[in-house]
């Protein structure tokens, strides 16, 4: 059972990041009355970049080339333990959302050490910004863990995820969890009010910036990279309102995450589409958002449990 | 003759023959042997000690009227002498590399030896001291010869400020010890730390809690806690690199270890102290990492780390006490385990990044992140080992920072788990820890991108600066010791818990034995996984980088950086290391004061013209501007009155008399 549970996890890892972004595309075409890549179209962009022989600046260092190696295994790493199915990860033991913190945080230093290399001030600006915003970032996964291991008592990020569900005031601390887990998927994977990257105007765009002198195979680890940060976060809201048990009811459980993730990519797009990105003095405080929410269910638990 | 004393002989006898009238290089070697064969002597007692051996006490007859002196070795004493003495030695290695041009110059360098040697013989007095006069005997010793070391280049009036501004910050900690110390000797009559904790043990209450107060000042001026960290920065930037690498990796720890003695001595805590050692340090952990985000000096800017890394330190140490006054033996294992692991982590990486900003400095003759860049060909040893120790204080796997994080987070996340007596709001106020410790590590990623990205990577800055090369093997060695030991403590950091397991076993004390076994094999248990899942991370990177240039060169043609069209950049359109700490730092324009000095360009044709912008510690600035105040104050209160009239004075005299009385009155009750 587990065996399967963890193929199948691993199938979504995989593919869901194209599924993902071809699902948001297509929103967003629909949106303005095009047809649309195909939903694979991502997978045959990156096939396309890996046949490619790629161009380094001159300026760059060894770090460079490896850096985006290390960005995509450090994503990898950081998925194995993310309940993309309800209560169950491959890889699971107590304390294990702190390694998935600190691996996305050497992702990210790699990602801003890379753009810093190639000494571009426009790279240099979109790792500043990244840099920036990932700290205002980076409480609210840690508000939000806090506030479900407290109300489950439990300890690894499967279970203090997945097990929300049996807690008295789930109903009351979903909606700002949801909103809060939306607010850090559009942050971490440069989506709209966040970021554009479909802007292509240097000046206004943060995760596009710092992948402007990489091309070839070592983009194509870059942007699977930037995809999959954006499954990982899907994957934590489907994880959180899916309400069956994987190791109980495998089949359902499955499919409502598959379902839920691409509703949340639905909605990423129709975000896109209906707003504007913000003016990038405001995103610090749209960022922090997600803190506030999560402050807010943390409030909701505190006082829940001390009334009884 | 125990050993230990044996290696305080040698090491004096070290110091001495640095003195005598030879060439530099042979006082330079005198110190270097006496160190190593002193270190061996006193590893020969340590390792066992550590390694679950039986504590070794000794007396020494002495001149009245200290009577006789005591020493006693148990594991937190061997712990902290098993990596400061060989550490101190690496430093004096690196040294001879620092110091090399001065060789044959005039100056007498071994009284800089000596210097050295003294700081590892109070290294052995503090960590064994028993008896209070020596221990603090061994504070003085150690807080003068880094004063001394510090203002190595005396002649700079900047130095000569830095230096006494750290002598007199460090003697107003001395001033809270003693006092400290002056309460408990009244107390029970005795020098002796057993005898203050047996005190302490049975009268908690108001005099204790005075006591800890006043320690907890002065171990936080000694080990640089928020706000009594301003004379950080200053001295670590005067100076030179081994020094600063030595204070702030290794002496400065005297302050966490005499803080976990203290703790180990007075049993069970109350719970306050637990939550006030807690947000002592969190705030310490702030605003050291915010000040790490403006500065342009990178020496100043590993200094203020350090200030935010004890302050982590701290954070452990403040779970354990809970959990000692909890009766929660996992947050004791984890809070101080994960405390004393930070604690010998982060001497490492911080070392380690201190040697790497004295080889930049080696060669450029400055450690301005603005005028540096593009260090990373020429230097590619020293640029390695600043990354890996900046991913380390980052505290990013596979690095030895992760393992002492990750259980300090697991203590913040541990609370609940089945003890009734936590309730829920401590379990989400150490919650709202762990998002704070969170920000923290974000900041300090922001910050070490910033200093590697901008020194080390790009292009240079300032055409007018020395050609780059790779420092001298003097410098190289001890950055690599300290650097293999970062990556293999982050790899095995069970390695790190088998030095640490002894002193943690010590604060376990009070539980059944059975427990505090248990706990441990447990948080054995957990770094064992911690430090797999580091290692796969280094063997798959490793394989996929492999498998992608390893077989034969791949191909790839260069071109110059994509300038968005622009086609003639020069190295000074880079983005600097203002730049790039500005979108954050205007969020905390209250802490990370800039200063702003510019002359703007005049006419159609402007030639002088230029922007000077530096992050300003707000903290001391508001420090003197208040000691400036009161000063004034004062002085206009004397003028006011009349000095020489006797009645004043004498009326003055009285009114302390009876004060001092009521107080006496206050605190003894009624006099028999």
């Amino acid at each position: 059972m587990r065996l399967s549970l963890s193929l199948l996890h691993w199938l979504l890892v995989l593919g869901m990041p194209i599924l993902l972004v071809g699902t948001i595309n297509r929103t967003k075409s629909w949106w303005v009355g095009r047809r649309g890549p195909g939903l694979l179209q991502s997978a045959w962009d990156l096939w396309r970049l890996l046949g490619k022989q790629p161009v380094v600046s001159t300026t760059a260092s060894p770090l460079f080339r490896a850096g985006a190696y290390v960005v995509l295994v450090g994503s990898l790493l950081a998925m194995s333990m993310i309940p993309l199915l309800g209560r169950f990860a491959p890889f699971q033991f107590a304390y294990d959302f702190v390694v998935v913190a600190y691996t996305l945080g050497l992702a990210r230093i790699l990602l801003m050490l890379s753009a810093m290399d190639v000494g571009s001030s426009f790279e240099g600006m979109g790792a500043a910004r990244e840099a920036a915003f990932s700290t205002y970032a980076e409480p609210a996964l840690f508000l939000l863990l806090g506030t479900a291991s407290a109300a489950t008592g439990l300890s690894s990020f499967a279970d203090v995820i997945g097990a929300l569900h049996g807690t008295v005031h789930f109903s009351l601390i979903v909606v700002p969890l949801v909103a809060a887990l939306l607010i850090l998927l559009q942050t971490d994977a440069a989506r709209v009010p966040v970021d554009d990257p479909l802007t292509h105007l240097e000046l206004t765009m943060i995760h596009e910036v710092m992948v402007l002198d990489h091309s070839g195979p070592e983009l194509a680890a870059m942007q699977y990279a930037a995809a999959l940060k954006m499954t990982l976060y899907a994957g934590l809201i489907a994880a959180l309102v899916n309400p069956f048990d994987p190791l109980v009811s495998p089949l359902a459980a499955v499919l409502v995450s598959f379902g839920v993730m691409l509703t949340v990519a639905v909605v990423v797009g129709c975000i896109e589409s209906l707003t504007a990105r913000l003016p990038m003095r405001r995103v610090p405080a749209y960022v922090l958002l997600a803190s506030a929410a999560a402050l807010l269910s943390m409030a909701i638990v505190g006082f829940g449990v001390g009334a009884r | 003759m125990n050993a230990l004393i044996l290696a305080v002989l040698i090491l004096m006898l070290g110091a001495g023959l640095c003195l005598l009238p030879l060439r530099n290089g042979l006082r330079a070697a005198m110190g270097l042997a006496s160190q190593a064969l002193a270190t061996l002597v006193a590893c020969s007692v340590i390792v066992p000690v550590l390694l679950g051996g039986a504590e070794i006490a000794w007396e020494m007859p002495w001149a009245y009227p200290i009577g006789e002196l005591h020493f006693r070795l148990d594991a937190l004493g061997a712990f902290f002498l098993s990596w400061s003495l060989p550490m101190t030695f690496l430093g004096s290695v690196y040294a001879v590399g620092y110091l090399r041009k001065y060789f044959d110059g005039p100056r007498h360098l071994g009284v800089h030896f000596a210097l050295l040697n003294m700081v590892a013989v109070s290294f052995l007095l503090v960590y064994t001291g028993e008896h209070a006069v020596t221990f603090l005997f061994g504070w003085e010793i150690a807080a003068l010869a880094a004063w001394l070391l510090v203002i190595w280049d005396y002649s700079n009036q900047k130095v000569r400020f830095a230096g006494f501004n750290y002598l007199v910050s460090t003697h107003i900690g001395l001033i809270f010890l003693v006092a400290a110390v002056m309460i408990l000797y009244t107390r029970t009559g005795s020098w002796f730390l057993d005898d203050f904790g047996d005190w302490l043990r049975q009268n908690p209450g108001t005099l204790r809690n005075t006591v800890f107060l006043l320690l907890v000042t002065s171990f936080g001026l000694k080990s640089a806690f928020f706000p009594f960290h301003s004379w950080l920065p200053r001295a670590h930037a005067a100076a030179p690199a081994h020094v600063s690498a030595l204070m702030s990796g290794v002496i400065h720890k005297a302050g966490l270890y005499a803080l976990v003695r203290f703790l180990l001595l007075s049993g069970k805590p109350d719970e306050w102290m637990g939550w006030f050692l807690i947000a002592f340090s969190l705030v310490s952990a702030l605003i050291g990492g915010l000040y790490t985000v403006g500065q342009r000096d990178l020496k100043r800017l590993l200094g203020y780390s350090s200030t935010e890394n004890v302050g982590i330190a701290g954070i452990g140490f403040g779970i354990g006490c809970l959990g000692l006054s909890w009766d929660v033996p996992a947050l004791v294992a984890l809070g101080f385990g994960g405390g004393l692991l930070h604690v010998l982590n982060h001497a490492f990486f911080k070392c380690q990044l201190f040697y790497a900003a004295g080889c930049v400095y080696q060669v450029k003759h400055v450690v301005d992140l603005e005028r540096l860049g593009g260090l990373f060909k020429p230097m590619p040893i020293t640029a390695l080992s600043f990354l890996i120790g900046g991913l380390a204080i980052s505290g990013l796997p596979p690095f030895n920072g992760f393992a002492s994080e990750f259980m300090i987070y697991a203590g913040l996340f541990g609370s609940h788990a089945g003890h009734p007596s936590v309730g829920i709001w401590a379990t989400l106020s150490l919650g709202l820890v762990a998002a704070a410790l969170a920000f923290v590590g974000a900041v300090s990623a922001l910050s070490i991108t910033r200093a590697f990205g901008v020194i080390f990577l790009g292009t240079a800055r300032d055409s007018g600066l020395p050609e780059a090369q790779e420092a001298n093997r003097w410098m190289l060695i001890p950055m690599g010791v300290h650097a293999l030991g970062t990556v293999v403590l982050g790899v095995v950091p069970v390695l790190g818990f088998a030095l640490v397991a002894g002193p943690t076993a010590l604060l376990l004390h009070g539980m059944p034995d059975v427990v505090a076994t248990d706990m441990l094999q447990a948080t054995l248990a957990t770094l064992t996984r911690i430090g797999a899942i580091s290692a796969g991370l280094v063997l798959a990177v490793a394989l996929v980088l492999w498998l992608r240039f390893g077989r034969g060169a791949a191909a790839v043609s260069c071109n110059a950086t994509w300038g968005c069209g622009y086609e003639v950049p020069n190295t000074r359109m880079q983005y600097s290391g203002a730049s790039f700490s500005t979108d954050f730092a205007e969020r905390f324009r209250n802490i990370l004061v800039l200063v702003k000095r510019r002359k703007a360009p005049v006419g159609y044709f402007p030639r002088d013209s230029y922007v000077i912008t530096d992050c300003v510690d707000a903290v001391e600035r508001r420090l003197y501007s208040v000691i400036g105040q009161g000063d004034d104050t004062a002085s206009e209160i004397s003028q006011k009155m009349q000095e020489d009239d006797p009645r004043f004075a004498f009326s003055l005299g009285l009114a302390a008399l009876v004060l001092i009385a009521a107080l006496v009155l206050l605190v003894e009750g009624a006099l028999p």
